[in-house]
């Protein structure tokens, strides 16, 4: 199959501005192949929407906030898109970080390899 | 970074190649003049004054805040138990950042983070609850304020309730600081006033503090965030002063107040301390040359009082790990040794647990430790400078002022500080730069304890980050809606009307915020006349 | 959970389903088996919107300038489709798609659609795909779609063939800075907005732009816009702008004329692609290689050599292999 490069969505949950993770990360995964959309701050309605709209393979949420309204985000997204994997990073404590993993989210805390993540994106959307 | 082989090429955070050792010679010409000259003298890289830590230890200042204005109030009292010297207040970012009240829809949309980064005050209702008991009067007061849109509300908010309580003005110590780099480079709000609004904003409290706080710190450029977001020791000097000089030209421009004034009013200032000790400590030597040799041949000044800078300083937060936390207090307390070898006033540190939430009890508590046993254990602040002399230390100043000047020129090809903003320019430079950062620590390269090496699969030693209060979003929106109702209603929409008019004069903004504020006018209100009169700025990067 | 076949997809997309619509645009972006497939079953479907087509520099603006015109489009068209193209990297063919961020904030629910879509190496300053894309939101009954282009140079105007109108968005400075880029620019536009107006320079622009523009010869009078995109300044202006050339147009028949060139165009490039299939079927297979070495020998002249190939692309289905 010719131009099958998937599509990853990209969100921040939170409103605190902090871009050098994501913008690290969308570089890594565009130089890997993938086609990063970028929505940056992103309510869960802008996530949802974008998620259908875009039929991407693959949600990253950059998580700075409270893991509450990330979850929220993650709940609703997989009521639309029951199958779409979602992996989550950025401050993510301990508890929290079980709490994604419960609902099946792959977390990649502060500190991550960048290789990792790349490699956790192939996987999820069965490009490798 | 450093290898061990010999060949190896070794080099500086700034990127200056590093020899195995330094002799006289090495030291630069134009800077050997300045080794000999005392602390407290110009060019005053060898310190703020020749007495040191002795006649003033550095205030220990430690950045807090979560939950509700009585959570943080009393966080900080517990601070100022354990021995802080001066207070932070700080502000939800979610409502504050973006002049918003509780309940805008981007709020509401995420109302559990509300609170988790400062303490909700849309009303001076909530700072006097904040202030309540606090050592106004005596300490050195961070009335948050931290984001230039949100200072002068901040500001307004802190002297009213200081003033209802009976303080003169004219008395009061503190800053608020109004930072560009902290929301248009480092974390990049969803929406905020344009930057030339900005710069009117920041000249406006400078002035006005020249006139009625001539003890305040009106505005404190923070290199700390444009580090943090990725600059180099030596850009973050330039980055420093090309702002410094957007303030100053402005001010001249406007003409209304002395030039000296408005340096002195400059002249507070604050850095990061990140992991490399010795440039760190020679960036903060090399600040306080650059700043008098900035004031001497830019404005000619040369008043002793106002060209020796004064430099707060925090610990870097990126250096913090998430994996194995308390290797983060042995960083901290690096990066603290750095900072005060390179002779700061004023110093925090941030929490062990900075990867993983917001400081605990316990973690800010170390922060306020590791100082106490520097300050006081170590005799580190028995003599002032005590690198001062040391070939490597003062080649690396002198090169590192070199270096940062010549960034600061770039700042200007670019049109200016604002300009590079603007631009994404800036962002560009920080961008590569982590992306570099980056990699070192991909490739192993540069070691990260517990991170990329001597990792733990399963650390007994685990902790979990500190979730603050979870009431602090209902309450902000019962005490809103009790504002609403109960404040005198024709005076408050007069005041805001008047905000408005003088937003859209040249008039200074500061009055006009003072009477809003005393009339109960609110955060929200306030953003809504911003976003109507300046509109929104143009985000030159996607976050 | 098995796949809905391209059919299924299509009909589900056609009776309102959003995310067949969605997961449709990716399957044709992904084959072109699937692509072809689309295009034959929509063949026959009149094409009914009207396709705005934004096209300008890099980052004149144009993402702004959508998301600014959202409101007043969807009030005239009740529903608005946005299709926006970003250049995808030469070297590993990922992109970074970010004219989304600048959109999303419209408050208009569900009657916006927005889709990001890379280049994936096609060099009209569309996609591939693009065409397909508009012609199933097209059948989808979005009445109205928004093209933004990726940022232009010289040659990339693609667009042309597809949008019933092509709004040029040019910022101040544009006359020093784009020299060589005038001419093909000039010509793709039926408006121009000059944009971020609140810098210096619009008038020099306006007269850079209008010296270029006498020269031409449009079927309507070509109208120049300024707006502050950021700030919301002049976008009514402009949709009014806009409403009214569509209206000429529609008067004139250039709408029904641009639809029909797309058509065709659409037509043109399913032959164009089949050809060329067929074509690099004969060369690379043995057979071809013979009859080509063949030639080059002189034992084969070339219009045998023609006849054969032309015989070969007609019948290429029919032969055994
Ligand atoms: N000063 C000013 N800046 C504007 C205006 N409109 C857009 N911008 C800014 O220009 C930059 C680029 O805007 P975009 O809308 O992304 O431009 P674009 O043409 O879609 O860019 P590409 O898709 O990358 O080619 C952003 O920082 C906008 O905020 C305007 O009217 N005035
Ligand atoms: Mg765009």
């Amino acid at each position: 199959m010719e131009n099958s490069q998937n599509r990853i969505l990209m969100a921040k949950t939170g409103l605190d501005g902090h871009w050098r993770g994501p913008t690290i990360v969308a570089r890594a995964l565009r130089d890997a192949g993938f086609e990063v959309i970028m929505i940056g701050m992103a309510n869960t309605d802008d996530i949802v929407t974008a998620a259908v709209d875009e039929d991407v393979d693959l949600v990253g949420l950059n998580i700075g906030g409270h893991i509450d309204v990330a979850i929220r985000s993650i709940k609703r997204v997989q009521e639309v898109r029951p199958s779409l994997p979602i992996f989550a990073g950025g401050t993510i404590p301990p508890h929290a970080a079980k709490q994604l993993q419960a609902l099946g989210v792959e977390v990649y805390p502060p500190g991550s390899q960048l290789a990792d993540i790349v490699d956790a994106a192939e996987r999820l959307t069965g490009t490798k | 970074m450093t290898k061990n082989s010999t060949d190896k090429l070794v080099t500086s955070t700034s990127g200056i190649e590093l020899k195995s050792y330094y002799t006289a010679a090495d030291i630069p010409e134009q800077h050997k003049p300045h080794v000999d000259v005392a602390p407290g003298e110009a060019p005053f890289h060898r310190g703020f004054h020749a007495s040191g830590y002795r006649s003033k230890p550095w205030r220990i200042f430690q950045l807090s805040g979560f939950g509700k204005p009585e959570d943080e109030n009393e966080r900080i009292k517990f601070l100022l138990k354990s021995g802080e010297t001066g207070f932070i207040m700080e502000h939800d970012r979610n409502t504050a950042d973006h002049c918003y009240n509780v309940n805008h829809p981007e709020v509401v949309a995420r109302c559990e983070d509300v609170g988790l980064t400062g303490a909700v005050m849309q009303s001076i209702r909530d700072t006097a609850i904040c202030m309540d008991g606090l050592p106004v009067d005596t300490s050195f007061g961070h009335a948050g304020g931290a984001v230039v849109q949100h200072a002068p509300f901040a500001l307004a908010a802190y002297w009213t309730v200081a003033k209802q309580r009976g303080f003169d003005l004219s008395s009061l110590k503190g800053t608020g600081q109004s930072d560009f780099n902290l929301t248009y480079l480092g974390c990049v709000t969803k929406e905020q006033i344009p930057t030339d609004a900005g710069l009117r904003f920041n000249a406006d409290i400078i002035e006005f503090c020249a006139e009625f706080l001539p003890r305040w710190v009106p505005v404190s450029i923070a290199g700390y965030n444009a580090a943090d977001t990725g600059l180099t020791p030596d850009q973050e000097l330039g980055v420093l002063f090309a702002n410094a000089v957007e303030y100053l030209d402005e001010i001249k421009r406007r003409g209304k107040m002395s030039l000296i004034q408005a340096a002195q009013g400059c002249g507070g200032v604050s850095f990061r301390a990140s992991i490399h000790i010795i440039e760190e400590a020679c960036k903060m030597r090399a600040a306080r040359l650059m700043w008098s040799q900035l004031l001497r041949e830019r404005y000619d000044i040369s008043d002793p009082k106002v060209s020796n800078l004064r430099i707060h300083c925090v610990t870097a937060g990126s250096k913090m790990t998430y994996q194995q936390p308390f290797n983060n207090i042995v960083r901290g307390t690096a990066m603290a040794l750095g900072a005060i070898l390179g002779g700061v006033q004023s110093l925090g540190v941030s929490g062990y647990d900075e990867a993983l939430s917001i400081p605990s009890e316990h973690a800010h508590q170390m922060s306020i430790r590791i100082q106490q046993v520097l300050q006081e254990e170590t005799g580190i602040a028995d003599v002032t400078d005590p690198l001062g002399g040391s070939f490597y230390v003062e080649t690396l100043t002198a090169k590192l002022i070199e270096k940062a000047w010549t960034f600061f020129e770039s700042i200007q090809k670019q049109g200016g500080y604002l300009a590079a903003l603007d631009s994404g320019w800036l962002h560009a430079q920080a961008g590569e730069n982590q992306y570099q950062e980056f990699m070192k620590t991909e490739s192993g390269d540069q070691k990260i304890i517990g991170v990329n090496c001597f990792r733990d699969d399963e650390s007994p030693f685990e902790v979990d980050g500190f979730m603050g209060t979870d009431d602090a979003f209902d309450v902000a929106t019962e005490r809103l809606n009790d504002v609403l109702r109960t404040r005198h209603e024709m005076g408050a929409a007069r005041a805001l009307k008047q905000l408005e008019a003088d937003c859209r004069s040249d008039k200074n903004i500061m009055p006009v915020m003072m009477d809003a504020l005393a009339a109960e006018v609110t955060l929200g209100e306030i953003g809504d006349v911003y976003r109507d009169v300046f509109g929104n700025w143009n985000t030159p990067i996607q976050t | 959970m098995s796949e809905p076949t391209t059919q299924a997809l299509l009909t589900s997309a056609m009776a309102g389903n959003r995310s067949h619509l969605a997961r449709l645009l990716s399957q044709i972006e992904r084959n072109s088996k699937v692509e072809t497939q689309v295009r034959l079953a929509l063949a026959g479907i009149p094409a009914t919107s009207v396709v705005i087509g934004l096209t300008g520099p890099p980052g004149a603006g144009k993402s702004t300038l959508i998301s600014a015109l959202l409101t007043h489009a969807t009030a005239s068209f009740n529903k608005t489709a946005v299709l926006a193209v970003d250049p995808s990297s030469p070297f590993s063919r990922g992109a970074l798609l970010g004219d989304r961020v600048r959109m999303q904030s419209h408050g208009l629910g569900d009657r916006v659609f927005i889709r990001s879509m890379a280049s994936r190496g096609e060099t009209g300053g569309l996609a591939r795909t693009t065409a397909t894309a508009i012609q199933v939101l097209d059948a989808c009954d979005w009445p109205l779609i928004v093209l933004e282009t990726l940022g232009i140079g010289q040659v990339e105007l693609d667009v042309m063939d597809l949008a019933s109108m092509v709004a040029v968005v040019l910022n101040p400075g544009w006359g020093d800075t784009f020299q060589a880029n005038k001419a093909g620019l000039t010509e793709a536009g039926d408006v121009f907005v000059i944009n971020k107006a609140d810098k210096d320079g619009v008038e020099q622009t306006r007269a850079d732009l209008q010296d270029s523009l006498s020269l031409l010869k449009p079927p309507l009078p070509i109208n120049i816009f300024e707006t502050v995109a950021v700030k919301h300044q002049g976008v009514e202006a402009l949709w009014r702008g806009i409403e009214a050339y569509l209206k000429e147009a529609q008067k004139l028949g250039l709408l029904e004329q641009k639809r029909l060139s797309r058509r065709r165009r659409l037509l043109m490039r399913i032959l164009q692609r089949d050809f060329d299939v067929r074509m690099h079927a004969y060369l690379t297979s043995e057979y071809g290689d013979n009859q080509i070495l063949g030639a080059l020998a002189g034992s084969l002249s070339i219009e045998a050599l023609r006849a054969d190939l032309f015989e070969y692309i007609a019948n290429v289905d029919k032969r055994p292999r």
